[in-house]
């Protein structure tokens, strides 16, 4: 029989339906209350210290888990109070929390650069040296030495971050908020995913009810599983951390390597089980073809591709046995993989213009039988501003943030900066916003842009390497704006809460990082993720940076233009095939992101997407099933969260006492 | 059109493995298989979103 063919649209728009179980609302409220914001500003602070240090640990902040902790107070006080909280105030809630949690991550940058500069490959490739001062301090700076971001040098790489802030808080908002007034307003597109978010405010919500619902004991369950799951993966090397200098990991985070046991029948093959099992949650969530099409084509590459045609043919020729999985796919990547993957990420570029194009007409279609679209007119009270104003605000910002890149990087010529920011960004955000408001992702990027502007330019300094440039993607963000509209937020509440709440954590961040870093020396024994990875990552770097080196640099050479039109054709060859055989689109999103990936990150989530399409579904029922699945999984990074911060804060503490030899 | 972009879909992707195979894998032919390969896709695409007799039906809902 044959197959039915289903538009991509429909198909997408189908897995969104399968999460969006409420219609929208349309009287808004303020979110913004003085319980809201203390109560945000206190969880949030009170986790970040732990957000930060498990990042360096796991290579996981945990920050998910910490809104959710402060609504489930917020909405126990407000039970014990016999009082209720409103979707609005959760909301609001949740997001000003992230923001408290995640600010500690800003200042990431300043640790990762105190490290880099003083690192064997950044002075060999020569660039210890040459890193601006905007940056960091030079190498041998005592508030290096002393591992303290409150010394004076820090002065000029913390005032650029500032200007850069203040100047990007301007651009966001306003950028964003065109964008949405015209992909939202004017042009009516759905924003799918949207409504998920929005769920889960209302889910919590409900539990200050008189009736309580399903949503809490899901939550729960999703709760316990993450708190035995944390004490396992996290709790105890945390904790015998403290005590030992070399901690006790039950599962070797972040890998179990198995790439040399595999290099007997699989050479160039890498397999490194992930030991992070709180990824099944995510198998969970994913659409099941996604996450099964793209373990096969990883394993098919590793263990075909690799192996027996590229390795035979001798394209991957700097492979040597015995290598683990950081150094053989360093060799693959610079042999072959590099190259196909930019060819492939244009591809996706390309089968988005595809999509999407067409569907400009058939929504302008659709636009003269509803008769909804094409106005501009805002919903009442929903705390809209002028656009002319926010268009007003947005050449501000814009125009600080290319003066600012123009006196770090004098010599770079001016008309590239001004074209990235008054060409490509509003166009690629634009792009981007159509393509969120469709199908609920983004499908368009260019790149190695920066590399391809470099080149262009005929620049040569490497401080460029360092500086930011004004290409920036609005689009993403515009969701949000839909998500404050659903849960009726007004806008103007949102505003006020952000900027209130920024100055806050911009003086919070900087010092709990500064006291994260004087526990110890970043990376090392304590911290075993950023000791895995951050060496692979200077090494990387290195490359990047070097290359444009005198026209003849490694990264250069290892990209091959038969090798990118290998990614680029190929792909668009899956993807017509897989269209022809009108097979499911969502397959050829699954192949892309497999081909040439390490299958072993991939088997946490497959079990995962195992369990729920063969058991939960059958058990609970589709719809309930992807119900349960969101407030599972926040459950979940709850417990893991909880377990983190515990265990994070008797380390703090242990470090911070000072024991005297008498 | 539909068929058509099937043809086109499928010459694009033939001639892509000939490219690589017999070609030497020069980025001048793949890139020409690109092109037949992206008409194919566009005109797939444009079919499904504006022919009059699209499918309506939903996709099946079961994972």
């Amino acid at each position: 029989m044959a197959r039915e063919r289903i538009s991509q649209a429909d198909e997408w728009q189908t897995w969104a339906q399968r999460y969006d179980i409420e219609g929208g609302v349309r009287t808004f409220e303020s979110g913004l209350t003085g319980k809201v914001f203390f109560g945000a500003l206190f969880v949030g602070l009170l986790m970040m210290p732990g957000s930060i240090y498990l990042s360096y640990v796991s290579g996981q902040s945990g920050a998910a888990a910490a809104p959710w902790v402060a609504v489930i107070l917020f909405t126990e006080l407000a039970r014990r109070s016999f009082t209720t909280a409103r979707r609005q105030e959760l909301y609001m809630l949740l997001s000003l929390t992230g923001a408290a949690v995640g600010s500690g991550m800003q200042y990431r940058s300043f640790i990762w650069y105190a490290y880099f500069v003083n690192t064997q490959q950044a002075i060999s490739y020569e660039i210890a040296d040459k890193i601006p001062a905007w940056v960091v301090p030079s190498g041998d700076s005592v508030a290096i030495a002393t591992r303290s971001l409150l010394h004076p040098d820090w002065l000029l790489p913390v005032g650029i971050y500032l200007a850069s802030k203040f100047l990007g808080t301007l651009r966001v908002v306003s950028g964003q908020y065109i964008l949405f007034r015209l992909t939202a307003d004017l042009e009516r597109l759905p924003y799918p995913m949207a409504p998920i978010t929005a769920q889960g405010a209302t889910a919590l919500a409900e539990t200050t009810g008189k009736q309580e619902t399903w949503r809490w004991q899901v939550f729960s369950i999703g709760s316990m599983a993450g708190l035995i799951w944390g004490f396992i993966y996290i709790g105890i090397p945390a904790l015998t951390g403290v005590m030992m200098s070399q901690p006790i990991q039950i599962l070797k985070i972040p890998w179990i390597d198995f790439t040399q046991s595999i290099e007997g029948f699989a050479p160039t093959g890498v397999f490194a089980l992930r030991t992070d099992f709180g990824q099944m949650l995510f198998g969970f969530v994913l659409p099941f073809p996604v996450v099964m099409s793209e373990f096969v084509a990883a394993m098919l590459s590793q263990f075909v591709l690799n192996p027996h045609i590229l390795y035979v043919n001798e394209i991957l020729h700097q492979w040597e046995p015995g290598l683990d999985v950081r150094a053989t796919s360093l060799f693959n990547g610079l042999d072959f993989w590099r190259s196909y993957d930019i060819g492939k990420t244009f591809s996706l570029g390309l089968v988005g213009m595809a999509a999407s194009v067409p569907m400009l007409f058939k929504l302008r279609s659709t636009q003269k039988k509803a008769g909804q679209r094409g106005s501009l007119a805002t919903p009442p009270n929903r705390g809209d501003f002028p656009l002319w104003l926010m268009g007003i605000l947005w050449l501000i910002g814009m125009g600080g943030f290319v003066w600012l890149i123009h006196w770090m990087v004098p010599n770079f010529p001016l008309s590239f900066l001004l074209g990235f920011a008054f060409l490509y960004t509003p166009i690629n955000s634009y792009i981007t916003a159509r393509t969120f408001g469709v199908l609920g992702r983004d499908l368009f990027e260019i790149p190695y842009l920066h590399e391809i502007t470099f080149i262009l330019s005929r620049y040569e300094e490497i401080d460029i390497w360092f500086a930011p440039l004004p290409d920036e993607d609005y689009g993403a963000g515009t969701q949000g704006w839909r998500v404050l509209e659903l849960t009726g937020t007004t806008f103007t509440s949102n505003l006020a809460a952000t900027l209130l709440i920024m100055p806050i954590l911009i003086i919070c961040g900087i010092l709990v990082q500064h006291f994260i870093w004087q526990i110890a020396p970043i990376p090392s024994a304590q911290y075993p993720f950023v000791q895995m990875m951050w060496p692979i990552n200077a090494t990387n770097e290195c490359l990047m940076k070097t290359s444009l080196r005198d026209g003849n640099s490694e990264i250069i050479q290892a990209i091959r233009g038969d090798y990118v039109a290998a990614g680029f054709t190929s792909s668009l060859a899956i993807y017509g095939l897989l269209w022809v055989l009108k097979c499911p689109s969502m397959w050829f999103y699954g192949i892309i992101g497999g081909i040439g990936a390490d299958p072993g990150s991939m088997v946490a989530r497959l079990l995962g997407a195992i369990i729920g399409r063969f058991y939960m579904i059958k058990r609970f029922g589709l719809k309930r099933w992807f119900m349960f699945n969101p407030v599972l999984a926040a459950g979940f990074a709850c417990g893991v969260g909880l377990v983190g911060m515990g265990t994070v804060a008797v380390a703090l503490v242990s470090k911070a006492v000072i024991v005297k030899p008498f | 059109m539909e068929k058509l972009a099937s043809v086109i879909i499928i010459i694009g992707t033939a001639f892509w493995f000939v490219s690589v195979l017999f070609l030497g894998g020069r980025w001048q032919w793949q890139m020409f298989a690109a092109l037949i390969l992206t008409i194919g896709i566009f005109i797939a695409h444009f079919w499904e979103e504006l022919s009059e007799g699209k499918n309506k039906n939903t996709p099946k809902d079961d994972n």
